[in-house]
């Protein structure tokens, strides 16, 4: 519940704080636009030519960019003002330095404390043409529910990925994969039917790009599937122990940045 | 001659700057074919027995790899932290500073990511028309130069605005669109089609690629050039707005 009220308090000051800039609001809402708005015609040039793609429909395929969309907004909201260059910002200049002076978990405030309010209009998007998607295929409310469920799920996953990446830091304050994760997170945005076999089993598997939106969406569009659901919460709740048993391993090792 | 020279040293010194970065580098040649790997994907899984699909696409993954530019990076940077200031002051165009950086990081991306291209090309058995590839060259120095302009072009707003990437990233999605990494230009509906036959962007990796790939025998040039005619007008134009609007930090 502290954490909660923290995470509220940081929103809050964020916001005050974007909204103070309204240029850069125009520019946001501008590149949420043709962002979206450019994936969409890339996925509706392939429609002029076919059916279906790896057994998707357009309207399926909308519904996949939508939930994309949508924990892609959640991350750029709420993860990455926190987690994006760690081992520059976190580690190299000191930051985490303040962080472990503070009372609240270190984790935490890490990972979450700071947001990015603007980012919420790719959510506001994502919904939106999550709707289109299923304008004429109405889902049922186990389809709705499962795909909730593993829609959480997918942004647990997505965080503990984020800390996963950052707690590389302290092992190796040098390197840097903020690109690699961004590029290899582009690839989210398509089913894993879609890719050749070596590369779904690693999107699958090894960097769960499908737990992100292939599996919500699967789960609207053809209902709960009991194993799925099973799945993605362990999938979840694994991925989060894992980073923060990694986390605090690496604050065992870390020794500060000016000493 | 001597600005030949000039660039030869600057080209020299930022080949050896950036040899020291090679795993940054090696993140940037992953940024930068993940957008044609996936292209090639989604367009193999439309059409599997089109064999000029994966030809064309490796094709786009080394054009895009040579012809990568991160203007918004380099030199937009030295505007907000006020290190214009030190170029303005040399006695050289400050454009050939920031070309040699261009040049080095295409030369470092170009051999980093050959592997991949490689990879990629002998996992889908393509094979390439070598005088077609031949006949790309010209088309990709074209292709290069526009890349480069409309990058440095994008990222003169820094002189106005601190939202570079965003301008940047708007640009670079106009290209993945209509610059023929979304989707072959030949496959788009007739009225996209000649938009993108008439805008640069084609020019920029659609072009060369179609070229080297065999699916296009020629023909364009004029088309490449007086894009790049159009753009070094814009370019000049925009960069003494931007040095008369320009303040130095300190000042």
């Amino acid at each position: 519940m502290k954490l909660l009220r923290l995470l509220g308090a940081g929103f809050s000051m964020s916001l005050r704080r974007s909204i103070a800039f309204r240029v850069n609001l125009v520019f946001d809402v501008l590149l949420a636009f043709t962002g979206l708005g450019t994936a969409i015609a890339a996925v509706l040039i392939v429609f002029t030519r076919a059916d279906t793609l790896a057994g998707w429909s357009k309207a399926q395929f909308l519904v996949l960019i939508g939930t994309y969309q949508l924990i892609t907004g959640l991350r750029s909201t709420f993860i990455d003002p926190n987690l994006s260059w760690f081992p520059e910002t976190g580690i190299r200049n000191g930051k985490l330095d303040a962080y472990l002076l503070q009372p609240a978990s270190s984790l935490f405030l890490a990972s979450l404390s700071l947001s990015s309010p603007l980012q919420l209009i790719q959510v506001v998007l994502g919904l939106g043409v999550l709707g289109w998607g299923i304008a004429d295929h109405v889902p049922t409310v186990g389809g709705l529910a499962s795909w909730l469920l593993l829609v959480i799920a997918g942004i647990v996953v997505t965080w503990a990925l984020s800390v996963l990446l950052a707690c590389l830091a302290f092992w190796a304050p040098k390197l840097q994969l903020d690109v690699f994760y961004h590029s290899a997170w582009q690839l989210g945005r398509y089913p894993t039917d879609v890719f050749a076999r070596p590369l779904r089993i690693l999107l699958t598997y090894v960097f769960p790009m499908a737990l992100i939106a292939s599996v919500p969406s699967t789960a609207l569009l053809r209902g709960p599937q009991a194993g799925v659901l099973i799945a993605g919460v362990a999938a979840a709740g694994g991925a989060a122990s894992l980073a923060v048993l990694t986390w605090h391993a690496g604050l065992r090792r870390y020794s500060g940045a000016t000493s | 001659m001597r600005t030949a020279v000039l660039l030869g040293f600057r080209l020299r010194q930022e080949v050896l700057e950036w040899s020291g970065a090679w795993s940054f580098l090696l993140t940037l040649v992953v940024q930068a074919v993940v957008a044609p790997l996936i292209g090639l994907f989604v367009w193999s899984a439309v059409y599997p027995d089109d064999p000029a699909v994966g030809r064309y696409y490796v094709a786009v993954i080394l054009v895009t790899l040579m012809t990568e530019s991160f203007e918004q990076h380099t030199f937009s940077e030295t505007i907000y932290n006020g290190t214009l200031s030190h170029e303005l002051l040399r006695p050289q165009p400050v454009v050939l500073g920031v070309i040699g950086t261009n040049l080095a990081i295409r030369a470092w991306l170009t051999l980093l990511g050959a592997p991949i291209v490689l990879l990629t090309a002998v996992s889908l058995r393509v094979g390439f028309d070598w005088p077609a590839v031949v006949r790309s060259v010209p088309y990709l120095v074209l292709a290069a130069a526009l890349v480069f302009l409309w990058t440095f072009l994008l990222s003169l707003t820094a002189f106005w605005t601190d939202r570079v990437h965003a301008v940047v990233g708007f640009g670079g999605q106009v290209m993945f669109l209509l610059g023929g990494t979304a989707a072959p230009i030949g496959v788009l509906p007739d009225g996209w089609r000649r938009v993108a036959e008439v805008l640069p962007f084609y020019g920029m990796h659609g072009l060369p690629a179609s070229v080297a790939a065999g699916t296009q025998v020629g023909g364009s040039i004029g088309y490449q050039l007086s894009w790049v005619v159009v753009l070094v007008g814009v370019v000049v134009v925009l960069w003494r707005a931007g040095v008369r609007r320009y303040t130095a930090v300190g000042s």
